[in-house]
């Protein structure tokens, strides 16, 4: 009979059915986007931030950190630390390898132009293969490392287009004017060791110090200036987590930590656990962050997430309030059917239970149906914002589930209530 | 007149005698339109507030020497710096570079203005104490590594021009206490920091090397400013910081593209969850509107009063709306930002046309179907 009564309210009062579904689908649907691109929007935007370049520079340890000042005096870089180019590989088999997004080695050293000029001569990868130990294989370099450099002339060098030495070089847009020089042209440059004949196969313009260098595959710096199988620092770009108090005192001193505490900090990707695990696996090195890199990430990252947390709780809210309102209403306008099961003899229990089963079934409808628009509107602002696809977590499921039938259930108690209160006679007379 | 009275009279005493059912429907215009105003509050004061995380990144605009028999003075940097809307201006730091010697070491002093560096690159980190007065000296972590030195100690700094050791001799230098160490993990480690005036003791006036600004504005305005100072100062050449200009405008439309979406997308839904709650407050009435139609009422007037106290309903909504979500951008901004957010006195109007205009629809298409129907079939129920 029970069940009956159910389907016979289904199939009499479809169109009041639909609208119930209708806005618990419409809340359900904003819940499931919200919380999905309020999980997904951390990692979205961290790897927007990546623009900014690298976040942790790595140096040899010996006492190299003031060979920049050496060459502002003497100008001339000479230190005798250097990085292995075999372990750079290493990197990307540290614990949080997943999060390393790019690295490139620097060598420099400084030539002599044809026209008795020095300047500064950067050796790096450009768009390095890679083959790790561990079977992988990846491409990695400057390219992704400098997002703002524009290539007024001529192209990026290619360093998998042919294999072997490479005997070209890119050229800053301040030095390119000030010598006259211009893509396809070809330039000797005099090192240490020999000079070499390379050419040019780009102008780049970087708006920084970087306008006024010569940038280089990295064998053939190593070639003039004699340093081969070494370079002089590493650039890394990783997605990491921002600071808070336990990665601050370990930064300063891992060993102060606690088991415990170290544990935690070793697999959390906080910058500092990144930069302690790359000196593990490169020999002399100190890794540290960049700080206008890395603060600053952090900061924004930490904004943002806040930002669509607190969008999030207001959506909910919203939504949630919509819902219980509108079932408040519809249960509140069958004052008339309630009455006449009271006249007929039913009990509050089971006037209650019939109200509720018919709205519980109506809401999951509407919140199943909700779920996959939900889905659909966080894919659409995944895509139109930043280009890929939001992850759907499979805990938001039950979240939106739960949210939707203590809505309904809130939404509909006090209305059964309050017309369980009612005098059948009263209300069968129509107030 | 009378007509008037009793039209209104009609709508309030419909309001306050079916009290739940409209407080149900109040409720639903309230919710939607907080949100609509809370949201686009937000949405326009984001991109001034986000900006100003981004200043984080440290100066954006640097001025230089237009050539090399120009000298960089500070009265040029102040007629540049004229040309910038002050609001925007979050520092303005000059720098003096000169090879000053501690302990017989050659190092890079820098001089500068220490609380506008603090402004133009928040990202530095100082163990101890920034400089406070004059005969303080911020010295990076690199050469306090190599010269043993930590915050407190006292260091001799002398500076000879031209780097004759037989000079040295006759110049005693000065007698500076170190009162931080500079962490920032870039070339800033290899420097001392210290004030101007310090520096203008120390190596005598002179033209500055380089200016950092740092301006809270987008990359065009940027680009503006940087035309209209190398037109007018000559001694200034302005160049932007490409990293930080062009990094900037790429997240910061991504992050602007993610707020105007999820508000579409909230707003929309919002609306349309507004709408189907009035319908179905209204539909609930087809009975009175099938009896006022048997009493002899027009359709229009019945219309005419659904729509009014519709209107009534989203005009109080609204203006609920409009208070709850100014306060819920507040709460926002003052939780994420630290800041107040800034009242847009646009959004009072908006927040309640738009309130006005849902519940108006909401309504009348329920009514419109209940009065075409003929009110013997309503009254009789279906």
């Amino acid at each position: 009979m029970f069940f009956r009564m159910i389907r016979g309210a289904f199939s009499h009062q479809w169109k009041k059915m639909i609208m119930i579904a209708l806005t618990i689908a419409l809340g359900a649907s904003i819940a499931t986007a919200m919380i999905n691109v309020m999980l997904g929007v951390g990692d979205k935007v961290n790897q927007e931030l990546k623009t900014y370049g690298a976040n942790i520079t790595v140096v040899p340890k010996s006492s190299s950190v003031l060979s920049d000042l050496y060459s502002m005096e003497e100008g001339e870089a000479d230190t005798d630390a250097y990085l292995k180019e075999s372990e750079i590989g290493n990197i990307k088999t540290i614990f949080w390898a997943f999060n390393i997004v790019d690295f490139t080695p620097f060598i420099d050293t400084n030539v002599k132009l044809p026209s008795g000029n020095d300047v500064k001569l950067k050796g790096t990868w450009f768009n390095h293969h890679l083959e790790l130990a561990t079977g992988e294989t990846l491409d990695t370099g400057i390219r992704n490392l400098r997002t703002w450099w524009d290539i007024s002339e001529g192209e990026w060098i290619d360093e998998q287009k042919e294999s072997g030495d490479l005997k070209k070089v890119m050229v800053g847009k301040g030095l390119a004017q000030k010598q006259g020089i211009s893509a396809g042209d070809t330039l000797k440059l005099a090192g240490k060791k020999g000079s070499e004949e390379l050419q040019v196969t780009g102008i780049y313009e970087a708006g920084g110090d970087e306008d006024d260098e010569i940038f280089a595959p990295v064998e053939t710096v190593q070639k003039l200036s004699g340093t081969e199988g070494f370079v002089s620092s590493i650039e890394v770009s990783a997605l990491t987590t921002p600071d808070n108090e336990l990665a601050e005192q370990a930064a300063r001193d891992p060993s102060s930590l606690t088991i415990a505490q170290y544990e935690l900090w070793y697999c959390t990707a906080y910058v500092s656990s990144i930069c302690y695990q790359i000196q593990e696996v490169i020999t002399d090195s100190v890794a540290k962050p960049v700080r206008q890199v890395a603060d600053s990430e952090g900061a924004i990252l930490e904004k943002t997430q806040l930002l669509m947390i607190l969008i999030t709780i207001l959506s909910l809210v919203g939504s949630g309030l919509g819902i219980t309102n509108l079932v408040t209403a519809s249960v509140m306008e069958r004052s008339k059917e309630i009455g006449l099961l009271k006249a007929v003899g039913a009990k509050d229990g089971s006037i209650s239970a019939l109200v509720l089963t018919e709205v519980i079934i109506t809401g999951i409808a509407g919140a199943v149906a909700g779920y996959f628009a939900g889905f659909g509107f966080a894919q659409i602002i995944g895509h139109s914002v930043f280009g890929s696809s939001i992850e759907m977590k499979g805990f938001v499921i039950p979240i939106v589930g739960v949210l939707v039938i203590a809505v309904t259930i809130i939404g509909s108690i006090p209305a059964i209530r309050m017309l369980l209160r009612l005098q059948p006679a009263e209300v069968l007379h129509g107030r | 007149m009378t007509k008037r009275k009793m039209y209104f009279r009609m709508i309030t005493a419909s309001l306050s005698r079916r009290r739940s059912r409209m407080l149900v429907a109040l409720l639903a215009v309230a919710v939607g339109a907080t949100i609509l105003s809370g949201l686009v509050t937000i949405y326009y004061d984001v991109p001034r507030q986000m900006g100003a995380q981004f200043r984080n990144y440290g100066a954006n605009m640097v001025f230089i020497s237009s050539g090399a028999d120009e000298k960089l003075e500070m009265k040029d940097v102040e007629e540049g710096v004229s040309f910038i809307d002050s609001k925007s201006l979050v520092g303005v730091a000059p720098y003096k570079y000169e090879t000053v010697r501690i302990h017989e070491q050659p190092i890079v002093a820098a001089g500068t203005d220490i609380t506008q560096a603090k402004a133009t690159s928040p990202y530095w980190k100082v163990n101890g104490k920034w400089p406070e007065i004059t005969g303080d000296v911020l010295v990076g972590k690199a050469v306090a590594e190599k010269l043993n030195l930590s915050g407190g100690d006292s260091v001799n700094v002398t500076y000879s021009e031209g780097e004759d050791e037989n000079v040295d001799d006759l110049n005693l230098g000065f007698d500076m206490k170190v009162s931080g160490i500079l962490e920032t993990g870039g070339s800033e480690e290899d420097y001392i920091y210290m004030s101007m005036e310090d520096m203008e003791g120390l190596a005598g006036e002179g033209s500055l090397d380089v200016v950092e600004l740092s301006i809270s504005a987008s990359r065009d305005e940027l680009k503006k400013y940087e035309e209209v100072i190398s037109s007018n100062v000559s001694a200034i050449e302005p160049r932007l910081v490409k990293r930080v200009t062009q990094s900037e405008s790429t997240v910061l439309t991504k992050l602007q593209g993610l707020v105007f979406l999820v508000t579409a997308v909230v707003l929309v839904l919002t609306m349309i969850c507004v709408t189907t709650t009035m319908t179905a407050v209204v539909t609930e009435r087809r009975k009175e509107i099938g009896l006022r139609k048997a009493l002899g009422a027009s359709d229009k007037s019945i219309i005419r009063e659904f729509m009014g106290e519709g209107l009534l309903l989203g005009g109080i909504g609204g203006a609920i709306g409009v208070v709850l979500g100014y306060l819920f951008a507040q709460f926002v901004s003052m939780n994420v930002f630290a800041g107040s957010i800034s009242f847009v006195p646009l959004m009072i109007p908006i927040t309640i046309g738009i309130s006005v205009l849902v519940t108006g629809l909401a309504c009348i298409l329920p009514v419109r179907s209940a009065t075409d129907i003929d009110p013997a079939i309503v009254l009789k129920g279906e």
